[in-house]
């Protein structure tokens, strides 16, 4: 047993090591704030490292923060940035409608707002929005995805991400854009996987099992589409068509080696730079000089052109 | 009952014959719903009573059932243990940091042979579970409320592992000698997945413990009445401790089991992992404020929790209707616990009045 003093000795002592573990705040820059959904995404932790990089590199200090997908963590988070002074915020946010409020009270605590990735249904607040072209980058998938399965058609299946999510639906509206026009592909199953890895690999089991001659299976995002396959190779499964969405590093690996046969990769890197660069520009001139939408078109992903991209950043 | 002393009436054989048969489907209601289940989807969904696909439920049923188990002991004792999601995933994530990025010893990395790596990943699920037990024996914390806290930690642990990323090709490379994971999730022996065997195996093991050993019977008692417990001199602590070892030891395997399917570890793996094991153990029958209950009947629940879920999903019904569903099966299933519980109170007297003997 510890005696009392001891333990409030051992107690004090990890206190001050915790403390001195945080370092202490340097003034004198200005701070920018960027907040993503998750940290554990591959996507959004490219997108939230590229930004906070490209801002310290510029002389800010960065914070980066996740809401979850949660508008009222969001909320919050908006409040701590206000209450921090932050010059400006970097947010890929957490629902077109429910944002809008958290983004107008930045606004109006004179914080200037860059949106990444996502857009809100307003303008006039934010002082750019940022968007990855998910219409246009599922719709390239879609035409690769029918393309692989050929002329012969046959049956597929969908995977839809979190169907709450705007992107889940203008993904899937892209994709059933062209594979609707191909009469002879039928679509079988349209399951949610809700974005993850291992919800997908399960219902995919299931699915090949209802559906035995199935030719392909869309995924409304690359995690999805690897679930899927990990599930179609413990079937032994050959020749089925799997296509993702996003431009992940372990979907481009596995489009190298021909497992996956397309993605489209959306410019998180790219946008993230972009932003950091505007915003620097309108803390220092008090304009972008750029319109406040910007639509930036995805990339195709193929076993061609494999080897240009890298953590959701085209390189070649 | 010492309330109901008002003499019962002997009543003819038919009766007590009926209430028995009633009793008898109440009790085992799980099994019923879950047999129901099956011929529904049968009937319904041509591929559901398949060799092959009833291979697949199987072992998406192992991935709760395992779960369930650890869950059952813990909640046996009148506790619950919230952290079994984070703690797979934890689980997961470690093994996958020693099969891609072995250790650094002075700027060269060693690659540890899986066994090992599978070890020291269970180990740190036990470190989590000694937390528990030690916060909820020892220091007086609340079950929920440590398990809560744990849930955050291993989460944070678990996302530490690779600063959020996900470690891909889990496959190992034959020149660090480690390509064996993938087999423990993907494997068949005489015909079953092998994690339907590993949830087999653990499900032999809890048997035994709970219904042949003191240490089972220990906490049975601890649940029931944990004061008349220690008063029997049951050492309580120790007892509690093992539940929630025991819990992690489950959930460490279901990470590991998960990783090893996918071949990749992803840091979210297992989110909400721990209110499917907790819904298959009440569906069971556990009570949730301990002393009652089995873990075959947390088997039976965790089955009907699988077999409603890939049902669904062959049937093509929407995301949303699947949780719906899922929610009143649940909620019906402990509306019905209560009614059993009443029906149970009302005819023990007629039932031990006919048969004074008593095969309670």
């Amino acid at each position: 047993m510890i005696g009392g003093q001891a333990r409030v000795r051992i107690l004090a002592v990890s206190a001050m090591l915790m403390l001195g573990g945080c370092r202490r705040i340097d003034n004198s820059k200005l701070l920018i704030v960027v907040i993503v959904p998750s940290q554990d995404n591959p996507f959004f932790k490219a997108e939230a490292d590229a930004a906070a990089a490209h801002a310290r590199s510029m002389g800010y200090r960065v914070r980066v923060d996740a809401h979850d997908d949660d508008a009222f963590r969001q909320d919050n988070l908006i409040d701590a940035a206000i209450a921090s002074n932050a010059a400006a915020i970097v947010l890929d946010n957490a629902g077109a409608d429910s944002s809008i409020a958290a983004v107008r009270r930045a606004a109006k605590a004179g914080i200037a707002c860059f949106l990444i990735d996502r857009e809100i249904n307003t303008i006039g607040v934010a002082k750019a929005q940022i968007i990855a072209d998910n219409r246009q980058g599922a719709e390239i998938v879609a035409r690769s995805f029918v393309d692989g399965i050929g002329p012969g058609g046959g049956d597929y299946v969908e995977l839809l991400g979190k169907e709450s999510d705007t992107n889940a639906q203008i993904r899937t509206a892209g994709f059933h854009s062209v594979i609707d026009k191909q009469k002879n592909l039928v679509l079988v199953a349209a399951q949610s996987a809700n974005w993850s890895q291992s919800e997908a690999f399960q219902k995919t089991e299931t699915m090949l099992q209802a559906h035995p001659d199935i030719h392909g299976i869309i995924a409304g995002n690359d995690t999805m589409a690897l679930g899927a396959l990990a599930a179609v190779k413990s079937e032994g499964r050959k020749g089925i068509v799997i296509t993702g969405l996003d431009g992940s590093p372990d979907a481009v690996a596995a489009i190298r080696v021909g497992e996956l046969r397309a993605t489209s990769l959306q410019p998180a890197v790219a946008i993230s730079k972009l932003a950091v660069d505007e915003a620097d520009k309108f803390l220092k001139t008090g304009s972008t000089g750029k319109p406040e939408l910007q639509i930036i078109p995805c990339d195709l992903v193929t076993q061609q052109n494999a080897d240009d991209f890298r953590d959701f950043e085209k390189v070649r | 009952m010492t309330t109901t002393m008002v003499s019962p009436p002997r009543t003819p054989r038919v009766r007590t014959t009926s209430v028995r048969t009633a009793l008898f489907i109440l009790k085992a209601r799980a099994a019923v719903v879950l047999v129901a289940l099956v011929l529904l989807f049968s009937y319904l969904a041509p591929a559901f009573f398949t060799a092959n696909n009833l291979t697949i439920l199987t072992k998406h049923v192992a991935i709760s059932a395992i779960l369930a188990i650890g869950m059952t002991f813990t909640v046996l004792t009148g506790g619950i243990d919230l952290s079994v999601g984070s703690v797979a995933g934890l689980a997961g994530m470690v093994a996958g940091f020693l099969l891609t990025q072995g250790i650094a010893v002075g700027g060269v990395s060693h690659y540890p042979p899986t066994l090992i790596c599978i070890a020291v990943a269970i180990a740190v699920g036990l470190l989590v579970g000694l937390l528990n037990g030690w916060l909820i024996s020892k220091a007086g914390v609340a079950p929920f409320i440590a398990t809560l806290g744990t849930l955050y930690i291993a989460r944070g642990g678990a996302l530490l592992t690779s600063n959020g990323k996900t470690f891909p090709n889990l496959a190992g490379e034959a020149a660090r000698g480690n390509t064996e994971f993938p087999s423990l999730g993907q494997t068949f022996l005489c015909g079953l997945p092998m994690p339907v065997w590993i949830m087999l195996l653990l499900f032999a093991v809890a048997v035994i413990v709970l219904r042949k050993t003191p240490l089972g019977r220990h906490i049975y008692a601890v649940g029931g009445n944990e004061r008349a417990a220690q008063l029997a001199g049951i050492r309580v602590p120790r007892v509690k401790l093992f539940t929630y070892l025991a819990s992690a030891l489950c959930a460490a395997i279901v990470g590991l089991i998960i990783a090893s399917q996918l071949e990749a570890a992803h840091p979210a793996t297992g989110e909400s992992f721990e209110l499917n094991a907790i819904a298959a153990v009440v569906l069971g029958g556990t009570s949730l404020m301990g002393g009652r209950g089995s873990v075959g009947g947390s088997l039976i629940g965790a089955g009907v929790i699988g077999v409603l879920s890939d049902g669904l999903v062959m049937l093509g019904v929407s995301e949303f209707w699947q949780m719906v569903i899922k929610g009143i099966v649940i909620v019906a299933a402990v509306a019905i616990d209560q009614l059993q519980s009443r029906v149970q109170a009302k005819f023990l007297p007629l039932l031990l009045g006919s048969e004074p003997e008593g095969a309670a």
